[in-house]
């Protein structure tokens, strides 16, 4: 740029003027800086469209709906925070709350621990075993939870094979999906079943980017399996663990599916998850149902958000020393 | 350029996920043909041919209407209409049971059918009945059937086994129970009846009524009844059943369904009078060896409701654009020709009772319909003391049916469930401040 100003500046002639004039006079106004950011602003904008349109409007109008009593077919009522009074002081919200924190507590420490082991065990493993190791243990993720909890309801029935091994025990039938203390742990096999897969691939990924060095290191020092596991890969692996930690919580305090066909929510409630309480809170037949229903999924969204922020507070996360 | 593609991709997707959110209106005119969208939740199969064909038939004959037929499975139906009903895509004609015409009235979802029909087409309806779609003098729906929710099914040659007398089955509750224990050998249970708290909810409205002779909610809905000792018999009868083991202790199909029997899984079974069809159906073999009788009072007195009179109907919704060509698809298929309903009753091997008077007068003059061993039974000696099911909100069922089951499944004490029921009902009654709404 500055080249050509001095060639042309001598002798000058109007079209060149001119298109000094345009250079000199247009670009000043819009700086390097912000034409760099009105390109990203550009590329970002279907995006944020599509989130205003898909999420922001509909979580904006669910929130002003929660606040009036609605019906199809009169127009809405403002009642303010009633709904919410409503929801909170009904005591199947909270059960509900609890009932989806004790699956997690089952389905996520689980999963978790059984990912770990095999993701340990597949490491050891020789090229072509472990990717056919790897290719079993991802099966499950890839069956369907709608399928996966009809297979394991039939296994669960009076001649299913839950009941066929424990008679081998000589224990007599057992209603797993219809006693209130076993239909819990019922749906959380399913639940770890379907899960531990895709946890066992992201643990194995964050083994394999532990250096051998450290356990060489670790060997040479006589550390045994055990040692080497909690003092190396554990704290090397905390990312991946929390990670894992809290995806795993969130979808399984979201858990709708298998209970709603394993179960119903039943029996006596016992497997009512948030999202399962709230579904069947939207089918009734009430003119309540739908403001309910949307008050009772933005306080989830709510209690979720909160145990999230907490388990992150709880368990620092913080980058790998190496690796 | 590759920003302008970039944004036009965006927004191309944007747009056609827009569209693909809606679907097309099936309600409206299309080269003068009124097209009128109809649905029907899904019922045992032989129904949705019979309401194929109907439709079909009415389309050809009818060239200036054209019903828009859908089958909704039951499990998805209220979300679906809710949805529906969201986008302002609701059908026009629905099939509504009697259970749902009140609350729907009183949110305005239903017109009233007078004026649209012709007045022969509710003076033919039978008078128990016609109290089943009449709110305030006005018929918002029209009945398409009746069905007792609970009848006595039992397997004769079992019984004659066991010592009992199959021509002298089970008058109270406690001969059932007696029967019961008799009939529970080897891999075959005593009897089937609903054990979870979804089908409590419904199938137990009989007995409720049977064991208090009133809800669980007063009749102007302004206080609770649960904790009314009749109750106490209700739950103990059903503790019984489940926890001495007369019964499935994990039932492998919902109340409705009759497959423990048909499979010799169990030697009796409360079901509604549609379990007829089911038998005559799929295991035709039983039916020689299967008798039927009116389900057991508590206290043998046979002329007490044990069955509420449950049913299908249909209904204008409130926004129907076509209004009397939706009333035309109704009255010609439900209120005309006495012959088309008699079709529909023999196609369910008349597992199901007529609602109009001019469709009896067309039963009894077939053979086949006189010589059902089921029919006489359940028309004699169930039907005329059936009651109409209640109709305040769900929560009041689920309610009592949640204190039933917890006794069941022992998680709870009779009283302390009744009282949790209790509490609930109260809680319901104030929040949805129900006190002098009932219809």
């Amino acid at each position: 740029m500055a080249i050509m100003t001095q060639v042309e500046a001598p002798g000058t002639t109007a079209p060149s003027l001119s298109r000094r004039a345009r250079s000199r006079q247009g670009r000043p106004t819009t700086p390097k800086h912000l034409r760099s950011n009105l390109t990203a602003y550009m590329m970002i904008t279907p995006m944020v469209g599509l989130l205003g349109v898909f999420v922001l409007w509909p979580l904006g109008y669910a929130f002003w709906l929660s606040l009036h009593r609605s019906s199809f077919y009169q127009s809405p009522k403002y009642v303010g925070f009633a709904f919410y009074r409503y929801v909170l002081t009904d005591p199947m919200f909270w059960h509900s709350i609890e009932t989806g924190l004790k699956y997690t507590a089952m389905v996520v420490p689980i999963s978790i621990i059984i990912a770990l082991l095999l993701a340990s065990f597949i490491k050891t493993l020789p090229g072509r075993t472990a990717g056919f190791m790897k290719t079993v243990v991802y099966v499950p993720a890839a069956v369907s939870s709608i399928v996966a909890a009809l297979v394991f309801t039939f296994m669960y029935q009076d001649q299913g094979v839950g009941n066929w091994l424990v008679g081998l025990f000589g224990v007599k039938p057992v209603a797993w999906l219809n006693n209130p203390d076993t239909a819990l742990p019922g749906v959380a096999a399913t639940g770890i079943w379907l899960r531990f897969g895709i946890a066992t691939l992201i643990m194995l990924a964050g083994l394999l980017d532990i250096p051998d060095s450290y356990y060489e290191s670790a060997a040479l020092d006589g550390a045994n399996f055990v040692q080497r596991t909690w003092y190396i890969t554990i704290p090397m692996l905390k990312n991946v663990i929390l990670f894992l930690f809290v995806t795993e919580f969130v979808l399984a305090m979201q858990e709708f599916q298998l209970p709603l066909i394993m179960t119903k929510g039943g029996p006596v409630d016992a497997t009512n998850t948030p999202n399962l309480y709230i579904f069947n809170s939207f089918r009734d037949n009430t003119p309540y149902a739908t403001s309910f229903s949307l008050a009772a999924s933005l306080l989830l969204f709510a209690v979720l958000g909160v145990i999230s922020m907490i388990v992150f507070r709880l368990v620092r996360s913080s980058k790998a020393v190496d690796g | 350029m590759r920003l302008t593609y970039l944004l036009m991709a965006g927004v191309s997707v944007a747009a056609l996920a827009v569209t693909g959110c809606s679907s097309s209106s099936s309600s409206g005119d299309s080269n003068g043909v009124t097209h009128v969208s109809f649905w029907q939740e899904k019922y045992e199969d032989y129904q949705q041919v019979w309401f194929k064909k109907q439709v079909t038939d009415f389309n050809a004959s009818h060239p200036k209407i054209h019903i828009d037929y859908q089958v909704v499975p039951g499990d998805t139906w209220q979300q679906k209409l809710k949805a529906a009903q969201a986008a302002g895509k609701q059908p026009d004609v629905a099939t509504t049971n009697y259970g749902s015409i009140a609350p729907g009235v009183a949110d305005g979802q239903f017109i009233p059918l007078d004026g649209l029909l012709p007045d022969s087409a509710f003076s033919d309806l039978k008078d128990n009945v016609k109290s089943f779609v009449t709110i305030e003098g006005k018929h918002y729906a029209y009945p398409i059937l009746v069905e007792p929710s609970t009848v006595l099914y039992y397997r004769t040659d079992l019984a004659r086994a066991a010592g009992l007398d199959p021509n002298s089955p089970p008058k109270t509750w406690d001969e059932l129970i007696t029967w019961a224990r008799a009939l529970t050998k080897g891999k075959v249970t005593g009897m089937t009846i609903a054990s979870t708290k979804e089908d409590l909810q419904w199938s137990s409205w009989g007995l409720q009524w049977d064991a208090c002779g009133h809800w669980a909610i007063s009749d102007d809905w302004s206080k609770s009844q649960a904790t009314d000792p009749c109750y106490d018999k209700l739950l103990q009868f059903y503790k019984t059943l489940y926890q001495d083991k007369l019964m499935p202790q994990q039932p492998k199909v919902n109340y409705p369904d009759s497959l423990p029997y048909q499979q010799g899984e169990v030697a009796m079974m409360a079901d509604g009078s549609w379990a007829v069809g089911q038998l005559k159906d799929l295991a035709p073999k039983l039916i020689s060896k299967t008798a039927v009788a009116a389900f057991p009072s508590m206290d043998g007195d046979p002329t007490k409701t044990t069955a509420t009179l449950g049913g299908w109907t249909l209904t204008i919704d409130g926004k129907a654009k076509h209004k009397q060509q939706a009333a035309d698809f109704i009255n010609w298929m439900l209120a005309g020709d006495p012959q088309i309903m008699t079709s529909f009753f023999k196609a369910g091997g008349y597992s199901k009772y007529t609602v109009r008077k001019s469709v009896d007068q067309a039963l009894l003059k077939d053979p086949q319909a006189n010589a059902d061993p089921f029919m006489k039974v359940i028309s004699d000696k169930v039907i005329p003391y059936g009651r109409q099911e209640p109709d305040y909100p769900t929560d009041i069922s689920d309610a009592l049916a949640t204190a039933i089951e917890a006794a069941m499944k022992g998680t709870s004490s009779i009283p302390s469930a009744l009282g949790t029921a209790d509490s609930k009902i109260k809680s319901v009654i104030q929040k949805q401040q129900l006190a002098g709404t009932q219809p």
